[in-house]
């Protein structure tokens, strides 16, 4: 400083000295370039003379430059502008014509003059210097330098940005040099590591939203109509499109450890302007942000959007609902990146979301405490944002590898209240009604996951511990849940898009119009449905029984029934299925549970439509042609019976039932018949299906098989947990059974070894023997079970004395549920 | 003639609530004009005046920030670098000198510790719509250890006095700090001294 000063002071006593001759010969040459009239401008002759000199003398190159910058300063200060560009243009021609390693010596005179121009309030000299600075910022140096310090270029910069200057002409001049100011110092900066941090929150905090200030202001003019005095500049290039593209450029460049210092200021502009609400510009921006920063670290965005999600879990729904619109179109953008390596935050926060906005529909504040002064919530608000959480997950799952969607799903489903199988896990204000709401959004955000999820092998797919809650019986008594459940199980078992096909339930005369996609079935397919299908079978046949089952319910179960039939079928399940469908005709006919009049007409319209399609996959002529026989006499008699008269707005039902013919109705033994003459193990449908009750392998995968041959029917009830009951059916008997019921707790315990040790024994026999064994019996068996089921099913007087507190909820609304153990190998 | 056209640079940061007037004192002071009908600021915005106090020359860059609470966070970042603060109230409108302890939270977390802050109370022309009275003002100014002016940007009343005050304390401080420091460290951070540059290119 001393030295510079001392030189300084040397070198202005020659000036004053007036004495051309003795002055150094820089500074004549420098001197030169200026013409007599500033209007000639730049005297080109005499730059080639200088630029030479400094090319050849490189070592005079600070000198040549703090005497330009000095005559620039003194022309700044007497107004003398035309000398001013003069010498910008110099020292612009210098800074181009120097090479790489000499630059150094010369920048920081030159980087003061640039700051001189920009510290002036003329605008012309302002854009002036700034297109001096963007021209040495696209000079790459290749030596590092200490001691340049950019702070003050970035807040005049910045502050350009936001110029108020009142010609808008000129204030658009400014804005776009301010932006290009920005980027020139980020291209200069960013890959100096010695040089200030340009990622420091301090810079961060100028740059980013400088920019998207003039982003903002991009969309506010584009909606009007592009003014003719901006159309006729030559800059073809809006402020908002170059500030587009330089924050494209600032975030490419974004290391792993900057991405945060460059987003936080973008959450900060949207919260400070409330962008969220609008959506649209939030969305712009990290639409902006996902395609220009690396694919690898998009996760990141992500992991701070929700961060922020979370920081904002008291701020109004529309802002929330804001902030998960942009993380759903972020996720799309990220696609595989976007999940990162924490799948299961990713959701545990979106679902804590949900949580909490359904406890703030409920309650009806934020905090139960009150503190933050209750704000009014607004039930449709929150609803929104229910919703465009559920799509988020949707988004989100897409994203996904099938191993780490069904890892999800098992997540999700943990998360749902479950009586008997989760603990429930609603807070406890919420109660019933709030249980309720959180089955219906989990079941929604599941919904979501599932759909378009396509697993070769269901059977790693879908776990126990995942159907299991999903068919539990709890969610089937309501008539949204339980559709909900149906939709879950119709987009999983679906993957071939052949649901489309089925979505409307009627007679379809010839099903090779469908096109329908039907791949084999598989091995795992078909292990899958050993172990399963007895549960899909029964939670079919228990949704037809559900009073409250309408329209859609029907819809969606012909559905299931059809694509189960597409994708899972082998024969042994295509017979099945057929036995269900006989059952379901049986249920409508016997009306024990003294349905409706028009959900008997639906459960025969849809036994019609099933058994129509699957004779035609079958392809068994004879079978065809009952089915079409039966089918054609409904369509004369009774079109009551078949959907095209049920499933429409005004179903045509009649007051009762009771007559009807045969005819109408599919036979057993004429399906029997005519399979069993196509090769079909068709003895089965000989006895009729009745559900089972299985609590699917809490002891052992096999129990059943055990038990069929020990012959015992199993009652237990799930919402007296461990209250299982078990005879060996040859005693059953009415006595036997109420004897049972009342002081079954005691025996609980010998009663589970006893099974064990049968499970046991019959897991190492031969299957053909066992088989063998109780196919005798199984006439005898059904007759007597018949009866068994005509007593046990009906909710007995008193459940038992076992029911605890924590149950008491849950018992006061659901009749308590008996489940049955009865063997699925009994039918052989 | 030196190349450097000042001894001393310093960032003077004005804050304080929307329309208290701080566009105008600076307008006033760098440009000796009050525009009516001031629109509100939009971010920050930049002057530079230089003064001579005592024959040292004293370039003051003065950021000129927006009241309203959304450009808060882009004020924010102005203010870690500033020299000095001027919070700025309105005289005839209670509510904005309610807001000085918030203000007084800003700076404590945002600038740097060694900040100068002055506490200007603007608009003394509107004597009749007085709101906050000035011994009430001074005492406020006392707790916090600030010093206190009443200025109008209208009648140009006490603005040069505000900021060549402010200069005056910064020359002596900065004296002050290079007395201690003894190392010939400028306090503007831009211009370094060519031993620094020495020192740390053979690290």
């Amino acid at each position: 400083m001393e030295c510079s000063a001392l030189l300084d002071h040397h070198v202005g006593t020659g000036v004053c000295g007036c004495c051309g001759a003795l002055r150094p010969r820089y500074k004549r040459l420098v001197d030169n370039i200026f013409p007599e009239d500033p209007e000639d401008g730049l005297v080109k002759a005499n730059m080639e003379k200088l630029t030479f000199y400094a090319l050849s003398a490189p070592e005079k190159l600070d000198r040549i430059g703090a005497y330009l910058s000095e005559r620039l300063s003194r022309d700044v200060a007497r107004h003398r502008y035309g000398y001013v560009c003069i010498a910008m243009e110099a020292l612009d021609q210098l800074l181009m014509a120097c090479h790489c390693q000499s630059i150094n010596l010369f920048v920081e005179s030159f980087l003061k003059m640039v700051r001189k121009l920009l510290e002036a309030d003329k605008p012309s000299l302002q854009i002036l210097g700034t297109n001096s600075f963007v021209k040495f910022a696209n000079i790459e140096e290749d030596t590092p330098s200490y001691h340049r310090s950019y702070d003050f270029f970035v807040s005049r910069f910045s502050e350009m940005c936001r110029s108020n200057f009142e010609d808008p002409d000129i204030r658009t001049k400014i804005r776009m040099a301010g932006i290009k100011g920005l980027q020139g110092v980020v291209r200069k900066t960013v890959n100096d590591e010695l040089q200030a941090n340009i990622w420091d929150p301090q810079h961060m905090d100028k740059i980013v939203p400088s920019l998207l200030f003039n982003l903002q202001q991009g969309e506010g003019t584009d909606s009007r109509s592009p003014s003719p005095l901006q159309s006729s500049e030559k800059e073809k290039e809006s402020p908002a499109e170059l500030t587009e593209r330089c924050f494209r450029e600032l975030l490419g460049r974004a290391a792993y450890g900057n991405i945060k210092n460059a987003v936080k200021p973008v959450l900060m502009h949207l919260d400070n302007h409330s962008l969220w609400e609008g959506k649209s510009f939030a969305v712009r921006c990290f639409k902006i942000i996902m395609y220009s920063i690396q694919s690898q670290h998009s996760h990141l965005v992500i992991q701070q959007l929700l961060g922020h999600l979370d920081a904002n879990s008291k701020n109004s729904a529309i802002v929330r609902a804001g902030i998960v619109e942009v993380l759903s179109e972020a996720a799309v953008i990220a696609a595989s990146g976007s999940v990162g390596p924490t799948v299961l935050e990713v959701f545990n926060t979106l679902l804590r979301q949900l949580r909490l906005s359904i406890d703030y529909e409920l309650t009806g504040s934020y905090d139960s405490c009150l503190t933050t002064g209750s704000k009014i919530i607004k039930e449709h608000e929150e609803r929104q944002f229910q919703e465009a959480i559920i799509k988020t997950i949707g988004s989100f799952a897409n994203t996904l590898p099938v191993y780490q969607r069904s890892e999800v799903m098992l997540f999700i489903i943990g998360k749902i209240p479950v009586p008997g199988i989760h603990p429930t896990l609603s807070s406890a204000n919420s109660g019933f009604e709030g249980s309720r709401m959180i089955q219906v959004m989990l079941l929604k955000s599941l919904l979501q996951v599932t759909s378009g999820f396509q697993t070769t092998n269901m059977l790693t797919a879908l776990p126990s511990s995942f159907l299991d809650p999903l068919l539990s019986v709890t969610l089937m008594e309501d008539a949204e849940i339980r559709l909900l459940v149906l939709e879950i199980l119709v987009s999983l078992i679906d993957r071939h898009d052949n649901r489309p096909k089925f979505s409307s339930i009627s007679i379809i005369s010839d099903i090779s119009f469908l096109k329908l996609k039907v791949e084999k079935c598989s091995r795992q397919d078909n292990l899958f449905m050993k172990k399963h299908s007895q549960q899909l079978y029964r939670h079919i046949f228990l949704s037809c029984k559900e009073e409250n089952s309408s329209h859609p319910h029907f819809e969606i179960l012909y559905t299931l029934l059809a694509l189960i039939s597409m994708e899972l079928a082998n024969e042994e399940v295509v017979v099945d299925l057929i036995r269900l469908a006989l059952a379901l005709q049986d249920l409508a006919i016997a009306n024990e549970e003294s349905l409706p009049i028009y959900n008997r007409c639906a459960i025969h319209a849809l036994s019609a439509a099933y058994l129509n399609l699957i004779s035609q996959l079958t392809a068994v002529p004879a079978f065809c042609q009952h089915i079409h026989e039966v089918i054609e006499t409904r369509k004369k008699e009774a079109p009551y019976m078949l959907p095209e008269d049920v499933f429409i707005e005004k179903p045509r039902v009649p007051k009762s039932l009771d007559r009807l013919e045969g005819s109408m109705l599919f036979l057993q033994s004429k399906i029997s018949e005519v399979l069993g003459g196509s090769g079909y193990n068709a003895d089965r449908l000989t006895t009729p299906y009745i559900p089972q009750f299985t609590d699917e392998d809490r002891l052992s995968k096999r129990k059943s098989i055990g038990e069929t041959i020990s012959l015992q029917v199993e009652v237990e009830s799930r919402n007296s947990p461990e209250k299982e009951e078990k005879t060996p059916a040859e005693e059953i008997t009415f006595e036997t059974l109420k004897k049972a019921i009342i002081d079954s707790v005691g025996m609980e315990e010998q009663e589970r070894e006893r099974r064990r040790q049968v499970v046991e024994k019959f897991q190492k026999a031969p299957f053909e023997e066992i088989a063998a064994h109780c196919g005798e019996r199984a006439t005898l068996l059904q007759k007597k079970l018949n009866q068994i089921f005509e007593i046990t099913i009906r909710p007995p007087p008193s459940p038992s004395g076992t029911i605890t507190a924590g149950y008491g909820q849950t018992q006061s609304r659901s009749v308590p549920v008996y489940e049955m153990k009865f063997p699925d190998l009994c039918v052989y | 003639m030196s190349m450097e056209d000042y001894d001393y640079l310093f960032k003077i940061v004005l804050i304080g609530n929307a329309g208290v007037g701080k566009t105008c004192l600076v307008r006033r002071f760098t440009q000796g004009l009050f525009p009516p009908g001031q629109g509100a600021t939009i971010g920050v915005d930049f002057m530079i005046k230089t003064v001579e106090i005592k024959g040292e020359k004293v370039k003051l860059q003065i950021w000129d920030t927006a009241g309203q609470e959304r450009f808060r966070s882009i004020t924010q970042s102005y203010y870690r670098s500033a020299n000095a603060l001027i919070l700025t109230y309105d005289i005839t409108c209670e509510e904005s000198f309610r807001c000085l302890p918030e203000w007084l939270r800003e700076i404590e977390q945002y600038a740097s510790n060694k900040v100068v802050t002055v506490l200007v109370g603007n608009k003394i022309d509107l004597a009749e719509k007085r709101e906050v009275s000035r011994q009430k003002a001074e005492e406020f100014a006392e707790t916090q250890s600030m010093h206190y002016l009443e200025t109008s940007a209208k009648e140009s009343d006490n603005v040069e006095k505000l900021f060549l005050d402010l200069a005056c304390e910064l020359i002596s401080e900065a004296k002050q700090n290079m007395l201690l420091n003894n190392v010939a460290s400028p306090l503007p951070g831009e211009g370094k001294t060519i031993s620094y540059l020495n020192c740390c290119s053979f690290n």
